[in-house]
């Protein structure tokens, strides 16, 4: 029982329970608090720095988009024969050509948002970019849209929401591209030439032929690729490509034109050929041997070629000019087998017949022997560092690639089973290749950068390029050959060092002896190789890859 | 009202401890934030490096107007390019590069250069446009030009420092050595390859430089209050140039 005494002090301590759990639930709230802003914070710091990664690994997922549907041999190429097909913007060969105001977009939005570029609306993602780069709106462009194909089985790709494919100018650029001084040209569409030469140096790089300057034959269009990703944080990332389609030429057109080119059909437009002899070894001190069987032959003459009289390009072309006496004296024997350009028309009342010179290297018979003509190659095919970028190219856009110190034909049978003639494919050999007992026909792009051990039991429909240790050796016997071109050439001495100026002296020949039967030959054909859009021309001649020229990133303002 | 007090000095010991605890961790979260800021921007500077390539003219320009390579380097810049990074060359070093690029900040061509002086704990960056003729090493040690980029960077401490760290964190430190901040490779015929490795053998210049691997041992300002321990972590990035070598 409580006493008076009792009951006073606990009216007097009543309601110190209520402050005492409002006072541990104050110092619990405080230290939940403190662990909800700590982690609260963390998340935050790790959020904003992994959506700003995402972003950009989401832009540069579009650029790779753009780039690799750029390639005609790609299942979703835009200009593919699919309904949404862009022929004004491809040539049937593959290449770029696109107007000034040639506008195309590949968008890719998340479900359920818009992705309209041309659209006024901040949440249709729209393209603000363009005019700042090119000087009008883009309103004023011809503006072509496809969706991209990232999403794969349904699932959402990365987060970029448009890509824009435009040519490139000075404006867009932002460069005096051609060193004139003056303001960045608005209107010239830039251009890139393998073929170019700065003080009589290499010096591929981009150039902005004015109208009425022509567009040089070995020049390629230059594309500009942007690709704007935006993440639903809200992080934004605009990133730009500049390419150019890789295009295998070893050949510059002769002033005054080769009359007999004019005839070639391939590359459609370009009425050149792509390479300037159906054997072309480059460089100095070269070796030519040559078998003595009358059934062997190099023949200059395309055998695509369907006209009156056939185009044709040399039998052997060469760079070296001391070497034209060594080369005519390998050949001279049997000369009637080293046919090729120029084809002579025979006198008199028609029908005209056409005969082709014979042995067909430069200098030819019908004008003076001279030091200065050799074959019309560009000068960055005869540097060592620039042809090891083209087989640092062709590698990185091969089909195949084998990396071993000898490979065989059955190596090549293993990794390329799906090569066929409807399927040329481009393989590269980084090292020896031995093609003793291989009975096979290959089909495409041969590159080989050790030493070619040739049996002619194996043929090859398309380009063969010995570049590297430049060793082409034939031995064995067979009724095989080459349809198509080679060539040869040494950039790296034997322990594979790179040559610091010039190329080393390429073989070809027999570090043996011949056999009995050497095949056929070498007989010049330019439409040996794949196809592309239904056109037969050279492996090379659709583009390889579109290599990047550069890439950058560009500051956002809003 | 003992057991009040009794509740009340639990509550404020664990008041105190989450005080504590929650001090190191917003200093962890500091660093950690700094850091990855630090490598962001890095990163960043080296995936654009070599912006624009001489094969973007024409003609030969200035070469002011164009990126020698993905990075500068000494000694030899720009007329004896053949510095072999990791032995010869100065920079790029293990704590210091110059990038060459476009930031897109309107003043063409930048250096930006990123250094850990030795026995400091500050990385340090600066940018400074470069001049045809000029010397990027001496155009960004000018005074003004190297800001504080990252504080409390381990991987290089004084010495005394440095045995006190790797006592603490020996895997951090393997064999008791400074870390470098960058790590290069080389664009080699075999794809890339660390320059100093054989088989980057006659592509370790610097212009074969094709990507940066970025390492930062960052500490926070003070010790762990609860344990006195030196709170260190270590950050990665790789930065992959994408432009192509002249």
């Amino acid at each position: 029982m409580s006493g008076p005494g009792q009951l006073g002090k606990k009216q007097a301590e009543s309601g110190a329970a209520l402050l005492i759990a409002i006072f541990a639930l104050l110092l619990i709230s405080v230290v939940a608090i403190a662990l909800v802003v700590t982690s609260g914070t963390d998340a935050a710091l790790g959020g904003n720095y992994r959506t700003s990664t995402a972003a950009y690994f989401a832009g540069v997922a579009g650029l790779e988009e753009a780039r690799g549907r750029l390639l005609w041999k790609n299942p979703d190429y835009i200009n593919n024969n699919k309904p949404n097909s862009f022929p004004t913007l491809m040539r049937p060969d593959g290449l770029p050509t696109w107007q000034l105001t040639d506008v195309f977009y590949i968008t890719n939005p998340a479900p359920g948002e818009t992705v309209d570029p041309l659209s006024a609306n901040p949440a249709d993602y729209p393209d603000t970019e363009y005019q700042t780069e090119f000087g009008w709106p883009l309103a004023g462009a011809t503006v072509n849209k496809i969706a991209s194909v990232s999403a794969v089985a349904g699932l959402p790709g990365p987060s970029y929401k448009w890509v824009r494919i435009t040519p490139a100018t000075e404006k867009s650029l932002a460069m005096d591209v051609d060193g004139d001084g003056l303001p960045p040209d608005l209107t010239t569409k830039l251009y890139y030439d393998p073929a170019n030469s700065v003080l009589g140096k290499p010096s591929p790089g981009l150039i902005a032929p004015v109208p009425p300057t022509p567009v040089p034959a070995t020049a390629v269009q230059v594309l500009e690729i942007t690709s704007l990703a935006v993440l639903p944080g809200g992080s934004r990332r605009l990133l730009q490509y500049v390419v150019a389609p890789v295009v295998i030429s070893p050949y510059v057109p002769t002033n005054p034109p080769n009359p007999n080119y004019a005839e070639f059909a391939n590359p459609p437009g370009n009425n050149q050929p792509s390479f300037p002899a159906a054997l072309t070894i480059l460089g100095n001190n070269p070796t030519l041997q040559v078998p003595s069987a009358s059934s062997y032959v190099i023949d200059g003459r395309d055998s695509c070629s369907a006209t009156t009289p056939k185009a044709s390009v040399n039998s052997i072309g060469y760079t070296d000019s001391t070497a034209y006496p060594m080369i005519l004296g390998q050949l001279n024997p049997q000369k009637s087998n080293y046919p090729g350009y120029p084809m002579a028309a025979s006198p008199g009342p028609p029908p005209v017949v056409y005969t082709p010179t014979t042995p067909s290297i430069p200098p030819n018979a019908t004008a003076p022997p001279s030091a200065a003509v050799v074959s019309s190659v560009p000068l960055s095919w005869q540097n060592p560092a620039m042809l090891d970028a083209l087989v640092q190219d062709i590698n990185n856009s091969a089909d195949v690639v084998i990396n071993k110190s000898t490979a065989n034909g059955s190596d090549i049978s293993s990794r390329a089973a799906a090569m066929s003639v409807s399927n040329p494919m481009t393989i590269v050999i980084n090292g020896d290749l031995d093609l003793t007992g291989w009975h096979n026909v290959g089909y495409g792009l041969l590159l080989i950068t050790g030493a070619l051990r040739y049996d002619p039991d194996a043929s090859w429909n398309g380009i063969v390029l010995v570049i590297g240790q430049g060793i082409f050796s034939s031995s064995k016997s067979g009724t095989g050959g080459i349809q198509g071109a080679v060539v040869v050439a040494k950039t790296r001495d034997t322990a594979g060092n790179l040559l610091p100026t010039a190329l080393g002296p390429a073989f070809f020949g027999s570090q043996t002896s011949y056999g009995s039967n050497p095949g056929f030959g070498i007989v010049y054909g330019s439409c040996y190789g794949q196809t592309v859009q239904g056109t037969s021309v050279f492996s090379a001649q659709g583009p390889l890859t579109y290599k990047v020229l550069s890439f950058h990133e560009i500051p956002l303002t809003n | 009202m003992t057991i009040f007090l009794i509740i009340c000095a639990a509550m404020f010991g664990l008041l105190q401890l989450s005080q504590q605890k929650y001090s190191s961790e917003s200093q962890m979260s500091g660093a950690f934030q700094e850091a990855r800021l630090g490598i962001d921007q890095v990163v960043r500077d080296i995936n654009i490096s070599g912006y624009p390539s001489q094969n973007m003219f024409s003609k030969a320009p200035s070469t002011a107007s164009y990126a020698l390579g993905p990075v500068a380097w000494e000694p030899g810049y720009p007329s004896n390019p053949n510095c072999s990074v990791g032995s010869t060359c100065t920079t790029p070093g293990d704590y210091d590069v110059i990038l060459e690029t476009d930031i897109g900040d309107g003043n063409g061509v930048s250096w930006i250069r990123y250094r850990l002086p030795a026995n400091e704990t500050t990385l340090y960056r600066g940018v400074v446009p470069k001049t045809a003729g000029g010397d990027p090493v001496t155009a960004t040690s000018a005074a003004g030009v190297m800001v504080p980029l990252v504080s409390n960077v381990m991987n290089n401490p004084p010495g005394g420092l440095l045995t006190q760290i790797t006592a603490e964190y020996p895997t951090l430190f393997p064999g008791g050595a400074p870390q470098p901040v960058f790590q290069y490779s080389c664009a080699t015929p075999s794809g890339s390859q660390p320059c100093t490795s054989a088989a980057a053998a006659g592509y370790n210049a610097p212009k074969f430089v094709s990507d940066v691997d970025v390492t930062l041992i960052v500490m926070t300002q003070t010790p762990d209050m609860q344990t006195g321990q030196l709170k260190l972590m270590e950050l990665s990035g790789r930065g992959h140039r994408s432009n192509p070598m002249n």
